[in-house]
């Protein structure tokens, strides 16, 4: 019988009063992909920081080899060839993307390292050039970078924590087969995720996590709905696909429009270049494209965290253009930001705290402990720190101020990202209601599902350009079509 | 070659909370260590000293002045806001409470006269620190630079003042002013040179900082501040103003703490630095040992008061130190502090490989 390259035996973590893990124990072969799946802070990423090194377990240890240890920092983790993609890319924002992978590597950026990013990269068919900085990639860039810069380390056990997730369904499927390479050539995957489908298609064996237990480890050819039972306890669960149309009243006037809209990018070259588009209250449109052609450019933009070059932005048919986006927050536009953790909540704060800003109007204590029970934050404190969630949760957050406020407009850039299918659900049936109830949603997404899902409309965007409309009753059937202008265009 | 990692650690909050008074605890055995090497009294003598640096009612003089420009430092650096110009701000503090108690009408009005001073003072003081604020929000000019900067043209323009067009008519020749009326004057403890008045203030404006930076929307959003401008923004409150509030408020309360020096300590203005006398900068030391948290500040500030009696009770004819000593054991205990914060958080781990 082969043994394990790893097994964790029976691992406690507690975090203050909060139970993250209880009593773990697995084991990953060379070779597999062992999928860990479990809802939004069920325990998977503070699995993956043990194993790499960045949490200390209250109780038990990791074997490798057969040989216990128990690691005190991700370099000795990464000495014994474990290596952590995590959802927040790991890059160092003001250093370019080659110096960052040199660091990482702790050699120099030389030219035959240039050389070889230039390839992955283009391979992964993301053009980047290697010495733009950091922080001007997108969130999704960022994670993709990150993810080359660990399989450029030449690990062992290669742990994934949500990295791929986020990515584009076609530079998904490109990385997803870098992975599953990696592990016929011998390797090692850790694989955590919420979604039950993308866990399906990649795993061999598959444990699941639920308020931080091991309750079920499956072989490959598990039923998809054995897995989703198993994550979340309960039968009465909704797939995210039921689509219900809804007729709405239509609206003439816009509550939000574009025209013409010229936007930099931080190298002033145009991001967004001359794009119009309005929407109408009660309206959902969603303007989709592959990450990097502009869409985040164009969300700042119109709620002010970005200069606009030319073009105009109105609000309620008043010219916003260049007013603050504080005040343009105060006039009952709601912008969801891309990034949860930096933007979309404020880490040293509370939970209630944080609630407390995203409100316009006064919050009682019923009105915070509904959102959170809503959402399903857990842990559900409101009195805990924001740090102290797990990334999912951190999103839920940073969602809060969906239900918090009766926004006029909403913008919300890719918000269901890193929450697991139940969560997305009660998010895209948030927005949706919203529109019902007759505000005017503007979604930024690179998940066509989620679009086709709730939009009336869908712009595609293709290098800062909406280059094609779609429209109509029956936006499912476009989405073929939608996904070739995206990747062709 | 040994490898050094820094290694992150989760301690409970009672072991920090402990570490952090053993610390403190630590840091005092080393005040009288210092001391005494420095000024050749005994161990045994500067300990009793300290002793009774703790048990001396001075401490209050310390306090009244240390507490407030501090609980104002920590609004300010909770918002990233980096005011190094709190000795300046004081030191207009006074300028602006001396005014009003000599050139204006209200100087002579019996409980008008002090709290005009005050207020004016704070006024003052909120004033020096606006070009600052003004140039960072405009032009993004670091702000820890120019309100340096600003410090050294507040003591200078005081200087002038009481060699030149201030200087008394009642003081031979040396650069102050007349004193202040009695009327405009604080009325002292007996024997001692602080208000319980000053004190009980101090104690409510902490208290009131704490209940705003904890308790109200936009204190909650100056403490987001710091680590997200674009956050805040988004919660639609303007970040801009927010910066230019925890400006203003450091500012106006370093200003107030000036104001209670002329009133109570000095009776009249003297030069910059000496009424300023560093607590400008001891305060920024002090607002980071309470961990930038008002109600912290109130123990932080008396332990600060008592390490300054200790090197002061000890240099009596030993003037020559100044209150040099004081500030390097107030340093060094802010570094240990630090020291010991990093390590309730981190380990070192060192591998011979």
């Amino acid at each position: 019988m082969i043994r394990p390259f790893l097994q964790v035996v029976q691992l406690y973590k507690k975090f203050g009063d909060i139970t993250a893990l209880n009593n773990v124990s697995l084991a990953i072969y060379p070779g597999e992909i062992l999928v860990v799946l479990g809802e939004n802070g069920s325990g998977k990423s503070t699995l993956a920081k043990i194993l790499y090194g960045l949490y200390f377990p209250d109780k038990g240890y990791i074997e490798i080899n057969g040989t216990p240890v128990i690691f005190s920092s991700p370099a000795e983790a990464k000495s014994k060839g474990i290596f952590l993609v995590s959802q927040r890319p790991q890059l160092i924002d003001d250093m370019s993307i080659l110096e960052n992978i040199a660091l990482f590597l702790s050699t120099s950026p030389s030219r035959g390292l240039r050389k070889k990013l230039s390839e992955i990269l283009n391979d992964l068919g993301m053009a980047i050039d290697v010495d733009k900085s950091v922080h001007a990639l997108s969130y999704t860039e960022k994670q993709l970078v990150d993810l080359v810069k660990v399989l450029l380390a030449q690990p062992k056990l290669l742990i994934v924590d949500e990295a791929a997730t986020y990515l584009p369904r076609e530079l998904k499927h490109k990385f997803l087969n870098i992975v599953k390479g990696f592990a016929t050539r011998g390797g090692s995957v850790m694989y955590i995720t919420h979604k039950v489908v993308e866990a399906a298609e990649i795993g061999d064996r598959f444990a699941v996590l639920r308020r931080g237990s091991v309750v079920g480890v499956f072989e490959k050819g598990v039923d998809v709905s054995t897995l989703r039972q198993a994550m979340f306890g309960s039968e009465e669960y909704l797939t995210a696909t039921t689509k219900s149309p809804v007729q709405r009243p239509p609206h003439k006037t816009p509550a939000l429009s574009v025209e013409n809209l010229v936007v930099f990018d931080e190298y002033g070259k145009p991001a967004v270049n001359d794009v119009s588009l309005s929407v109408r209250l009660g309206d959902v449109v969603a303007i989709l494209g592959i990450t990097g052609n502009g869409q985040k450019e164009l969300g700042e933009a119109i709620v002010g965290l970005r200069k606009v070059a030319k073009g105009k932005v109105l609000l309620n048919g008043d010219e916003i253009t260049y007013m603050p986006a504080s005040e343009r927050v105060r006039r009952g536009l709601i912008y969801v930001p891309e990034d949860p953790f930096r933007e979309g909540v404020a880490i040293g704060l509370t939970v209630a705290e944080n609630m407390k800003l995203f409100s316009q109007s006064r919050v009682s204590k019923e009105i915070l402990e509904t959102a959170i029970k809503k959402l399903e934050v857990s842990p559900s404190n409101p009195l805990i720190s924001v740090a102290k969630l797990s990334g999912g949760n951190i999103q839920k957050v940073s969602l809060s101020r969906l239900l918090l406020n009766t926004p006029r407009v909403v913008i919300a850039y890719s918000p269901t990202r890193m929450l697991d299918e139940k969560s997305r659900v009660l998010i895209l049936r948030t927005l949706q209601k919203l529109a019902e109830s007759g505000s005017a949603v503007l979604l930024l997404s690179e998940d066509i599902e989620e679009a086709v899902y709730i939009s009336t409309r869908i712009g595609v965007i293709v290098n800062g350009k909406i280059v094609k409309f779609f429209e109509g009753p029956e936006l499912e059937s476009y989405r073929e079509d939608i996904e070739k202008v995206m990747v062709h265009a | 070659m040994p490898k050094v990692a820094i290694v992150k650690r989760e301690l409970s909050k009672t072991v920090a909370t402990v570490a952090k008074v053993l610390v403190i605890l630590l840091g005092l055995l080393i005040a009288i260590a210092l001391t005494s090497i420095i000024t050749g009294a005994s161990m045994e003598l500067a300990g009793i000293t300290l002793l009774q640096g703790f048990l001396n009612l001075n401490v209050f003089v310390y306090i009244s002045t240390l507490l407030p420009i501090a609980v104002g430092l920590s609004t300010a650096f909770s918002a990233s806001a980096w005011n190094l110009g709190a000795e300046g701000q004081l030191v207009i503090g006074a300028v602006g409470a001396t005014f009003i108690a000599l050139y204006t009408p209200f100087g002579r009005q019996e409980v008008v006269a002090p709290l005009m001073a005050l207020l004016f003072a704070s006024f003052l003081g909120a004033l020096w620190a606006l070009p600052a604020a003004l140039l960072k929000m405009t032009r993004g000019i670091n702000e820890a630079l120019t309100t340096l900067l600003m410090n050294f043209i507040a003591y200078h323009m005081t200087n002038y003042l009481v060699k030149g067009p201030w200087r008394g008519r009642a003081v031979y020749g040396y650069p102050t002013t007349d004193m202040i009326p009695v009327q405009a004057r604080i009325p002292t403890v007996p024997g001692y040179s602080f208000s319980w008045y000053v004190v009980v203030i101090c104690v409510v404006i902490a208290l009131l900082m704490q209940l705003f930076l904890y308790r109200t929307k936009v204190g909650i959003a100056l403490r987001a501040l710091g680590s997200s401008p674009r956050f805040v923004e988004l919660a639609g409150i303007s970040s801009k103003r927010l910066f230019l509030i925890a400006f203003l408020l450091s500012g106006a309360l370093a200003g107030f703490a000036g104001g209670v020096k002329v009133l109570v300590y000095h009776g009249k203005l003297v030069e910059g630095p000496i009424v300023g006398s560093g607590y400008g900068f001891t305060a920024i030391m002090l607002s980071w040992l309470g961990g930038l948290n008002p109600l912290l500040l109130i123990p932080a500030s008396y332990y600060t008061a008592a390490l300054y009696i200790l090197s002061f009770g000890l240099q009596i004819g030993s003037a020559a130190v100044g209150d040099a000593l004081a500030n390097a054991i107030v340093g060094s205990l802010l570094a240990f502090i630090l020291l010991a914060d990093f390590l309730t958080k981190y380990r070192l781990v060192i591998r011979w490989s």
